[in-house]
């Protein structure tokens, strides 16, 4: 009986130490990709956030209003990619580009602040030399076989893809959230302002 | 329990396990659309299951000409009336010239138009409500087939039959029947749809491939695919005995039927589409042909198919002069699984035949080119074992940028040697043949081109085009055991005298031959040629040179023996010595009028004559537009799905590359030459869901704070019931 209650313990803190580590790795790794892409920006090459990354920084988001930390949004929407930062879906626009550009995150952790966006809100790219500035026009919940989101429309657009609803405890539901921006203002820069 | 479940726990923990964290763009989840069994693709409006189908083959062999039907059976197990279209392979030499539709009990018999024309004629008869089936050419060996207006639950079957002749190297004879169109990389930037060009590909069209949708088909990822299953059966009938009937692909049943005829059949009943099937024939000792002649009266008009082997001299041990090797290796998403390991044994084997004296180079090519020297640098046995090692350490990922690698090759260096050979070692996996063809022609000056096909299907039509313009000869390699066997005989090719200049002296102006100018002719091959006579020819002569020695030959040309579809072979050669005058300049307008004529009188499928036919009454109810669906096709065997469309939950093995295979050093300069890689996981987009934006954190901190809770529940009543006596 002390033996399986022990067991039991051993498991289930496993489990929340298991449960903590991924908002933390989410966190850790931000920190190190911001590294790289720094050098990335001063070097004029992609550069790995860690040696054995399949996976590199292709562009800098935030917000406005300076209300989110920044975010490095990594090459691919891979599932080891997302662990450590938003992905950029690559058969989407690529950052820079004047077309649809979309960037998919975990709805628990990088993405969580799209939950409190707003209409209006400003949200900034920055990406392969340019920055563009694009506002929040609309958001919706559709299901996972909207993949018609991901083509290309010819319009300067961001959209953000996430796991709907927010607060759901179980992570492979059929519902997505998605947030679509429209480009206001683009400019060349080097992405380190 | 505790035992093996704390170890297997802890694995749990420190992995990430795909099931729960999964997120990436993965094939479809839905347990409904799991269950239903067929191939979901993506439509205008969402997914769709996709017709299925099955494949008949049956193949003659007289003598030298084969004559084949392909019959494809279309179901469709929808509830809806759909179009299906399959982008399918054939032998790039095929000449197909007859279509069937069968409904039931009917047969409708097609015929040839003009191809704008006959898409017309199908799209009428598709608007119409009747079943209609066209057949259009996209490349010499990738045809698409499409049928409109099939019901819910019907089966059509579509037969085309077609003719080639089989292969005569080294005193065998071979057929190699594709089974399966490869993915492959497109080059260029994507440019908007070209008038009346659509498709159902996987890739945009883009400004160096602007029919890319056409030659794409989506492909099945391995673990969902569904059988698509191929029976294959062969008759030989070769005209003497025969020594040896096997095949390389795939395992079969020879039997003797009579005298000097044999039947093959694949021993697997339904073998999957995924790999190129190779027969090969030899015969008997001593009985091998030395020419043959086939003859056909055609519309009062004789034509004629004939096959000289040159004087085969033994080879005679004429000094070896030094050389200059240029190896090129393709070392691109598609050569990942079994193909790298071939190159990389083909490499070293072509490494192994230089002496010191040589000067050699390998150019390693993907979305990139890397070269293993600055220059080409004497293949001193320390360079050899260097370049070895460095061949070692090549893994296969990114896109497949065959035309820089192909310029770098063709580029002379430093080095000017009285030989100048280009080994190219790669499975052709690209949309831009024309262009490739066209370098080649324009660089080749002093060098010469040999090219090696790796894999289970390999683009043969760039393989052999590009080994006859770069003056070489063409080298297939199907499995890791015939590398030694089969580039062995290709040095031993390359090593005794060529035949060039060739010329064949008909005796009268009125014969028209093609093709026009004859390839050199390697040790073991065959000058083979196709005449419109036009008038009685009794002899004719070959003429040309062997190294520095003039060779003539006298063939009679009495005789040969009838055989139908012969005016077809030379129809179809004229063709591909035409659509050649386009890679050296000719114009298009000029060349698609000729070629279309030609189609039309031949009854032949060009790349400008389609075959169509149409059923007499409508069948589907009147105002449905049928939806378009792709069938989509197998992976080759062998290929990797990962290194060509990406996939998050790839091992990670040094091989494996993000989805977007190309790494970072490789993005960068691939802005400047862009191109739709085959890297880019756009099948999976296609057949796919959006990316899952969650993780299984706040589940875990949930089941763990419950075992917590639990353990200390657990932990308390133990104390209580302990306390008591």
């Amino acid at each position: 009986m002390v033996r399986s209650a022990i067991f039991t313990l051993v498991l289930g803190v496993s489990l929340v130490v298991w449960g903590s580590w991924i908002p933390a790795k989410a966190w850790l790794a931000q920190r190190l990709i911001e590294r790289a892409w720094l050098e990335t920006q001063t070097a004029g090459q992609p550069t790995k956030p860690w040696p054995w990354a399949d996976t590199w920084p292709v562009a800098r988001l935030t917000l406005a209003d300076d209300s989110i930390e920044p975010l490095f949004v990594l090459a691919g929407a891979s599932g080891q990619a997302m662990a450590f930062g938003p992905g950029h879906v690559s058969i989407s626009a690529s950052p820079g580009e004047a077309d649809n550009i979309v960037l998919a995150g975990h709805r628990d952790t990088h993405f969580a602040f799209l939950e409190r966006v707003e209409r209006g809100d400003v949200v900034i790219l920055d990406g392969d030399g340019s920055s563009t500035r694009y506002v929040i026009e609309a958001t919706e919940v559709v299901h996972e076989s909207r993949v018609d989101l991901l083509d290309r429309t010819g319009n300067a657009e961001l959209t953000f893809v996430t796991c709907y609803p927010f607060d759901a405890i179980t992570p492979l539901g059929p519902l997505r959230f998605i947030v679509h921006a429209r480009a206001i203002e683009s400019k060349p820069g080097d992405g380190r302002a | 329990m505790r035992v093996f479940a704390l170890p297997f726990f802890l694995v749990l923990l420190f992995s990430t396990p795909p099931a729960l964290a999964s997120t990436e763009l993965g094939p479809i989840r839905d347990p409904a659309e799991l269950e239903s069994g067929g191939l979901l693709i993506r439509t205008s409006d969402g997914l769709r299951q996709a017709p299925t189908m099955s494949t008949d083959v049956a193949i003659e062999v007289v003598g030298l000409i084969a004559r084949a039907s392909v019959t494809q059976h279309f179901t469709n197990p929808t509830e809806d009336w759909v179009e299906g279209v399959y982008v399918f392979p054939l032998p790039e030499g095929s000449a197909v010239d007859s279509l069937r539709m069968q409904i039931g009990e009917r047969v409708i018999v097609g015929h040839v138009e003009e191809r704008a024309q006959a898409k017309a004629t199908y799209e009428r008869a598709k608007r119409a409500g009747k079943k209609a089936s066209l057949i259009e050419q996209e490349r010499p060996n990738i045809f698409t087939s499409s049928i409109a207006n099939l019901g819910p639950g019907e089966t059509v079957a579509v037969t085309i039959t077609y003719q080639e002749d089989a292969r005569y190297d080294a005193g065998r004879f071979s057929l190699r029947f594709p089974l399966v169109v490869a993915p492959r990389f497109i080059p260029g930037t994507p440019a908007p749809p070209v008038e009346g060009f659509s498709g159902t590909g996987w890739s945009l069209p883009t400004t160096d491939v602007p029919d890319a949708p056409r030659i794409t088909p989506p492909v099945h990822e391995p673990a969902r695919a569904a059988k698509h299953p191929v029976r294959l059966a062969v008759e030989i009938d070769a005209g003497f005995p025969l020594d040896d009937v096997s095949s390389s692909s795939h395992s079969i049943q020879v039997q003797e039927k009579s005298a000097n005829v044999y039947n093959v059949r694949l021993a697997n009943e339904s073998t999957p589409a995924n790999a190129d099937f190779v027969l090969e024939w030899q015969p008997a000792v001593g009985r091998a042909p030395g020419a043959a002649l086939f003859r056909e009266t055609w519309e009062g008009e004789e034509y004629a198919l004939l096959m000289v082997l040159p004087p085969q001299l033994d080879a005679e041990s004429t000094a070896r002069v030094s050389r200059e090797t240029i190896i090129a290796v393709d070392t691109s998403g598609s050569m990942g699984g079994a193909s790298i390991f071939q190159a990389r044994r083909a490499v070293q084997f072509a490494l192994d035949t230089l002496h010191p004296e040589d000067a050699f180079n390998i150019i390693e090519f993907n979305s990139d080119i890397t070269r293993l020297f600055e220059e080409s640098e004497p293949a001193t046995p320390r360079a050899i074992e260097r370049a070895k090692i460095w061949v070692d350490q090549r893994r296969a990922g990114g896109g497949t940028n065959m035309m820089p690698a192909l310029a770098a090759a063709l580029e002379p260096g430093r080095e000017s040697r009285a030989v100048r050979q280009i080994i190219f070692v790669t499975d052709g996996a690209v949309g831009n043949e024309a262009a490739l063809f066209g370098l080649i022609e324009r660089k080749l000056g002093q060098s010469r081109l040999y090219t090696v096909g790796i894999g289970s299907a390999p683009n043969s039509h760039l393989m052999t085009k590009a080994a006859e313009t770069g003056r070489g000869t063409f080298t297939y390699i199907g499995k890791p055991e015939e590398v030694a066997e089969k580039m062995g005989a290709l040095f031993r090719k390359i090593a005794s005298p060529i035949f060039h200049d060739l010329s064949i002296d008909w005796g009268v102006s009125s014969v028209e031959a093609w093709p026009s100018r004859i390839p050199d002719v390697y040790m073991g091959e065959p000058v083979v040629v196709a005449a419109r006579l036009g008038g009685s020819v009794d002899e004719v002569k070959l003429k040309g040179r062997r190294g520095d020695q003039p060779i003539g030959l006298t063939v009679s040309l009495k005789g040969g023996s009838d055989h139908a579809g012969v005016s077809r072979l030379w129809a179809r050669r004229k063709v591909a010595s035409l659509m050649d005058s386009l890679h050296s300049g000719g114009s298009t307008d000029q060349v698609s009028t000729e070629v279309a004529a030609i189609g039309v009188r031949h009854q032949l499928v060009t790349r400008w004559s389609s075959l169509v036919a149409v059923d007499v009454t409508p069948t589907a109810p009147a105002n449905i537009e049928p939806d378009t669906r792709a069938i989509p096709s197998l992976l080759p065997a062998g290929w990797d799905f990962s290194k060509v469309f990406g996939t998050g939950a790839s091992k990670s093995s040094p091989d494996a590359m993000p989805p977007v295979a190309a790494p970072p050093q490789q993005r960068l300069r691939s802005a400047a030459a862009p191109g739709v890689a085959v890297g880019q996981p756009l099948a999976m987009v296609q057949i796919g869901m959006l990316p899952q934006g969650a993780t299984p954190s706040a589940l875990l901190l949930r089941l763990g704070l419950a075992l917590v809770a639990s353990a200390g529940g657990l932990l308390t009543f133990a104390r209580v019931r302990g306390g008591r006596p």
